[in-house]
């Protein structure tokens, strides 16, 4: 599974983490460069003083120099003075000239200035080089690092990296908060009933987790409005469903209280009918929304196709008697990993449907064909069949053709719902047809499990 | 023959005092109450030979008073579902309930269900049975489990041996599904149940294969099943 969003989240703390720290390291060595020497001014300043002191000095005008000293001192308020090296070999080898310039007392004016030095003397020379023009740096010509430098300092190691790293993370915020947000809403849009809302079009061209998220909600969604849907659906014509026989049942027992003789023997036999439909009705419907619910997988059980067929033909034969049934039936057929109880009511439920639009004297016919993994159990009758439209809607509950198929008012009832979420829960698979000759094919395809 | 004792114990007084009076016509004698306390304290009081128990009760539920009771007596008990739900029935029995009929049921089925659980759980003296059972070219050795169909060995699978085995024996007698069920198959039935129909269905095969008419099993409808 490929982690965007861990990708995402790396890429932006890692690399900008990274990044800041060595913006916030260049920042900060630039700075203390920038701010560490004297500034031009400042310099010509210096030279300026030891300009005149070397004019003094060339003109051997001591008393001048000395005036001046006491000027400059005065003026910036710090120690200057002009002084004299005398730089020689005691013992040992002589010096060269190198030693003459690069001996130095103080600080050249244009060297770095460190901000731990206190007070630091500056030095130039003037007329031959072991004349040494020496003032100790004027506070006001201290480089900006001396004030700046703890500001600075604070600036780049804190305030910058907060204000970038706050940044950062509000975006983090936005990129994640955002879809987060739209499932929120669509959340309790959701529980408070809107069961259409679907997030993941929401999500534009995303394709991280976040998105995979949005994914799950919509067929969360998907799955709970169909169940909900199917719930309030299979209630209400229930319920419908119900009105009927349970007017019959109430006429019947009106019939009852006031009639006497043969009407009375027809409302018992009346009450009796409605009472086993109304009970089939209910049982039917729970066994349909527990099918629906829980979407069981019915898959423990080994049987014998041929024998449940037989079975279930016999029953049919003894409900129908005005009617034919023929089957072709191998001597065996074994499915492993099955459920008879299943198979058996969704048989029992299509063949019924079969026998109950074959007219009278007709045939229904039950041929089983064993295949390399699978069987195929078709189950053809010589009723009017389905319109082409209706093929696939026969399998939901309590379907109606417009004009419902002859012989029975009460429309497909929950018989092929119930049939085809058996056949699914146990592996297979039903599909009706309309036979050439006439009449509907239902094509059963069972795994073998073997 | 002394009257079969049976307790009822169903939270709606209506159903109750039916389920009495139903009872009572077809001859036992009948204590009811509508609460699982009293359930209980009956029930384990008092030499039932059977217990109609209610799952959805005030005071203890059924399952909780069927494991209690369990814990001091083996009394029949048949549960009372109202839930059609599968799992329900499947936890009634692997707590010890020995069958179960779901509401709404059919009077029938629960009397006949009743009946097949006495007579299994209280085995009346059986009158001495031969081994051996002969009919029409049918032979059946109970001993040696097998069976011939005018001299020809049927392969049977134990299951289907003991149902032509009962059937046989008490040829020309209906007997209902559930005693069956209680009987062949060591177990309740339950609607849509169809193993037995199954079983009867392939011996019906292997008999007529053998040249013996297997139409002799009959079905019948909604009751059970009758040798003829």
């Amino acid at each position: 599974m490929k982690r965007s969003l861990l990708w995402k989240l790396c890429l932006v703390v890692g690399v900008g983490a990274v990044l800041l720290l060595y913006l916030v390291s260049q920042l900060s060595t630039r700075a203390q460069e920038q701010m560490s020497y004297l500034s031009d001014e400042h310099q010509q300043q210096l030279s300026a003083y030891a300009q005149s002191a070397q004019q003094l000095y060339v003109d051997n005008d001591l008393e001048q120099l000395a005036q001046l000293m006491r000027d400059i001192q005065q003026r910036e308020d710090s120690w200057a003075a002009v002084v004299k090296s005398d730089l020689q070999s005691i013992a040992g080898g002589e010096l060269s000239n190198k030693f003459y310039q690069s001996y130095g007392i103080g600080r050249g004016i244009q060297w770095k200035l460190h901000s731990w030095l206190v007070k630091p003397v500056m030095e130039i020379d003037i007329a031959e080089r072991n004349v040494h023009f020496l003032i100790q740096l004027p506070d006001r010509m201290r480089p900006s690092i001396f004030q700046y430098m703890g500001f600075t300092h604070l600036l780049l190691h804190l305030v910058l990296p907060l204000i970038l790293l706050t940044a950062i993370s509000f975006m983090l915020y936005l990129h994640i908060n955002s879809p987060l947000r739209q499932l929120q809403i669509a959340t309790r849009q959701f529980s408070e009933g809107r069961f259409d809302v679907r997030v993941r079009g929401l999500m534009g061209k995303r394709t991280d987790e976040l998105a995979e998220l949005a994914s799950t909600f919509d067929q969360m969604a998907a799955r709970i409005s169909d169940l909900i849907t199917n719930q309030r659906q299979l209630i209400s014509d229930l319920s419908h469903e119900l009105r009927t026989p349970l007017t019959r049942l109430d006429i019947a027992v009106a019939t009852l209280k006031h009639g006497h003789g043969p009407s009375s023997e027809a409302a018992i036999t009346r009450v009796e009918r409605e009472s086993e439909e109304i009970r089939k009705l209910v049982e039917d419907t729970l066994t349909l929304a527990w099918l629906e619910n829980e979407r069981p997988s019915l898959t423990q059980e080994d049987l014998d196709l041929v024998d449940l067929l037989d079975v279930v033909v016999e029953d049919a034969r003894f409900e129908f008697p005005d009617r034919r049934i023929e089957s072709d039936l191998p001597d065996n057929a074994p499915v492993s990993h099955s459920n008879h109880r299943a198979l058996g009511q969704a048989l029992e439920n299509i063949i019924r449907n079969a026998m109950r639009y074959t007219p009278p004297g007709k045939v229904v016919s039950v041929l089983l064909e064993t295949e390399l993994n699978s069987y195929q159990i078709h189950i053809a009758d010589q009723g009017p069949g389905v319109p082409e439209q209706h093929l696939e809607k026969i399998f939901q509950p309590f379907y109606r053709l417009d004009s419902a198929r002859s012989g029975d008012s009460s429309g497909f009832g929950l018989g092929l719902a119930l049939a085809q979420r058996q056949i699914t829960a146990i592996g297979g698979e039903v599909v009706a047809y309309n036979r050439q000759a006439g009449g509907l094919l239902m094509s059963i395809s069972l795994p073998r499990n073997t | 023959m002394k009257k079969s004792k049976l307790l009822i114990v169903e939270d709606d007084p209506v159903l109750n005092d039916q389920l009495g009076a139903l009872l009572r016509d077809a001859g036992f004698e009948v204590d009811q109450c509508t609460d699982g306390n009293k359930g209980l304290e009956l029930g384990s009081s008092q030499p039932y030979q059977l217990i109609l128990l209610d799952v959805m009760l005030p005071g203890i539920d059924g399952f909780s008073l069927l494991r209690m009771l369990r814990k001091t007596c083996q009394t029949p008990v048949i549960m009372i579902t109202a839930k059609g739900a599968e799992e329900e029935r499947i936890k009634g029995l692997s707590q010890g309930a020995d069958d179960y009929v779901s509401k709404p049921f059919n009077t029938t089925e629960l009397l006949l269900r009743i009946e097949a659980l006495l007579r299994r759980t209280q085995p009346e003296s059986a009158p001495a049975v031969d081994s051996l059972l002969s009919l029409d070219g049918l032979e059946i050795d109970r001993l040696q489990q097998s069976a011939f169909a005018h001299k020809q060995l049927l392969d049977m699978t134990p299951i289907e041996f003991k149902l032509i085995w009962v059937l046989a024996l008490q040829q020309g007698e209906l007997l209902s599904k559930p005693y069956l069920y209680q009987l062949v198959l060591n177990r309740a039935y339950s609607s849509y149940d169809r193993s037995l129909d199954m079983h009867l269905s392939r011996v019906r095969r292997k008999l007529n294969s053998a040249g013996w008419d297997g139409s002799r099993l009959q079905t019948v409808h909604g009751k059970g099943y009758i040798l003829a």
